[in-house]
């Protein structure tokens, strides 16, 4: 027999309790698992946004907390073009709309003469050329069910399908593009967009560039990577703390409960432990073994934990508004910070216990009852 | 012949409650290598304590312990002696209950640096020699009480013990199960084991070959 089975042993003892103990930790690392993927699908999605096609890189306004809510002068797109090492600049206006029984569509106002930089290829159909019509993304036109020549209907206002597109980022393909003209009157932003997406010329030093735009226009900000989201959207990094405040909280709920069961598990045994330290384990063994049976209980919860996470995360993406806004992603990161986590709950939950039963008395735990 | 003293007790003193109680007053006991013998004498005079002391289980509080050539109060660490010097054989088995006979006899075996194959192979020899070789993969559950005070025997001689301290060893059992067990204890005993029996059970203390009556946390007669 090995140590390992001994410990795997002591856990079957009391089935009903170890379940309702995984069961409890399985939770905390359910929801670090779906809060992983949701926030790993959010974060991909704004890199759609903030990295179109060809772009470098984007700008948008400064001092601002939530990207949507850029307001950039449409004419700074032209001025922006003008500058040595800029080979093109196209200026798009964002806007969110509740579209066909989908709550939260993401809608692009574009030039079609920025289409190649903005990575914009029309698969079927052709471009809109006309105020009331559109083109669909690949992805939203195979889930709506909505192809050449159907209508869409965007703030009580019809218009008709001509091409669906496709670019290659998930987000932006489960939206819709329509001119820029056009949605601009409808958002009541004439002469503004949200972004303005630069592509360099080949060798043009993108730091110097994007420093040079940052001082000439104090109002507006460059974004060249993801890292660079939160100078205008906080969401991601609000997402981020809850994560981890969640986490946290993971780590205190089951790190308690198993507390408790390995503490009562080792109240039950005070007895056993004894004849354990009886017939010459040493205390650094109890430890072990005492700590191994909370690591293992965690480890089963990490299992669990997975599937759980898993299935709430695909339950959570029925919801039409969050499979408009997102995919969820699985990355390795959130699966080793869940790992962490229970490894952490395990080790931190069984400590006291551990101790406790390293300090029982061979003779008076003999004589327990 | 002259056989070696295994066990030499001078002046033992063992207090508790911060010397407010005295549960061996001044003991004096020796015992020869192979002996066979009984630790007589009611509930609480101090026949556990002394065993228990006598096994590494607590420190003395004055006085001189030899155990098979080991000062058990200047050893620090009794871990060590426990595994290697002494077996211990209790009134109630204390056996693992969710693990099976061969698996329980394994215990003390981890403390050496045997392969699980060594110690399968070794628990499996110890369950044929107390007479179990058909339940080995029985949990103590499946077993009538007399075998489970078996399997706690061969616990008790998994790592090899010279020295077996038993205490009560029949006080569970019907007097058919505890003459099994008596007469296990003098095969050991005629094997070569050293055997200290602390009982309050007169028929069963005259199984040793010398009888010691305690009272009071003293050594009274022979």
């Amino acid at each position: 027999m090995r140590f390992l089975w001994l410990i795997f042993k002591n856990i079957l003892r009391r089935k009903t309790r170890s379940a309702f103990t995984v069961l409890g930790i399985s939770i905390g690392i359910a929801t670090i698992i779906a809060l992983g993927a949701i926030m790993n699908g959010m974060t991909i999605s704004m890199e759609g946004m903030l990295k179109s096609g060809k772009a470098d890189f984007s700008i948008a306004q400064s001092g601002i907390s939530d990207f949507a809510f850029s307001r950039v002068n449409e004419n700074r797109t032209n001025e922006i073009q003008q500058l040595e090492g800029v080979k093109d600049a196209a200026g798009v206006l964002l806007g969110f709309y509740p579209i066909a029984n989908n709550p939260y569509v993401i809608t692009w106002g574009v030039e079609t003469q920025d289409f190649p930089l903005l990575g914009v290829n029309i698969i079927s159909g052709i471009s809109f050329s006309q105020e009331h019509e559109l083109l669909i993304g690949e992805v939203a036109s195979k889930e709506w069910n909505k192809t050449v020549g159907n209508t869409l209907t965007i703030r009580d206002q019809e218009f008709t399908i001509t091409g669906v597109f496709q670019t290659g980022s998930m987000y932006q393909d489960k939206g819709v593009a329509l001119s820029l003209n056009k949605l601009q009157q409808i958002q009541n932003q004439e002469g503004y967009v949200t972004v303005i997406y630069v592509e360099l010329e080949e060798g043009a030093n993108a730091e110097e560039i994007c420093q040079q735009i940052e001082q000439n226009y104090p109002d507006l900000v460059t974004i060249k990577n993801i890292s660079e989201l939160s100078k205008v959207d906080k969401g991601l990094e609000t997402l981020d703390a809850a994560t981890l405040a969640i986490s946290l909280l993971a780590i205190i709920i089951g790190g308690i409960g198993v507390t408790n069961t390995i503490m009562m598990s080792v109240y039950e045994r005070t007895r056993e432990i004894g004849v354990l330290r009886a017939v010459g384990w040493t205390k650094k063994r109890i430890l072990t073994m005492v700590l191994g049976e909370s690591i293992l209980l965690c480890l089963f919860s990490i299992l669990v934990g997975l599937l759980l996470g898993v299935i709430g995360t695909q339950l959570l993406t029925l919801q039409p508004i969050i499979r408009g806004l997102l995919t969820p992603m699985y990355a390795l990161d959130t699966f080793l910070r869940a790992f962490i986590v229970a490894f952490s709950v395990g080790l931190v939950g069984g400590l006291y216990p551990a101790y406790r039963a390293t300090k029982l008395s061979p003779s008076e735990a003999l004589r327990y009852e | 012949m002259n056989k070696n003293k295994i066990i030499n007790v001078k002046n033992l003193v063992k207090t508790f409650e911060h010397g407010q109680v005295k549960a061996l007053n001044s003991v004096n006991l020796e015992v020869s290598e192979e002996e066979f013998i009984a630790i007589m004498g009611p509930s609480g005079c101090g026949k556990s304590t002394l065993l228990h002391i006598l096994g590494g289980l607590e420190r003395p509080t004055s006085g001189e312990v030899m155990v098979d050539s080991v000062d058990l109060c200047q050893m620090k660490n009794l871990d060590t002696f426990r595994a290697k010097k002494v077996g211990f054989v209790f009134q109630l088995h204390n056996l693992i209950p969710v693990l099976t006979a061969q698996e329980n006899v394994q215990m003390p075996m981890f403390e050496l640096k045997l392969s699980s194959k060594e110690r399968n192979e070794r628990a499996e020899k110890l369950l044929r020699l107390v007479g179990l070789e058909d339940r080995i993969d029985f949990v103590p559950t499946k077993l009538s009480g007399g075998q489970r005070q078996k399997v706690a025997i061969a616990r008790a001689l998994a790592n090899d013990p010279k020295i077996l301290l038993v205490d009560e060893p029949t006080g569970n059992l019907d007097s058919a199960s505890g003459h099994e067990i008596i007469q296990l204890f003098q095969r050991l005993n005629k094997d070569g084991r050293t055997i200290v029996l602390v009982t309050h059970d007169k028929e069963i203390a005259e199984h040793a070959s010398i009888i010691y009556y305690m009272k009071d946390g003293q050594i009274l007669e022979k």
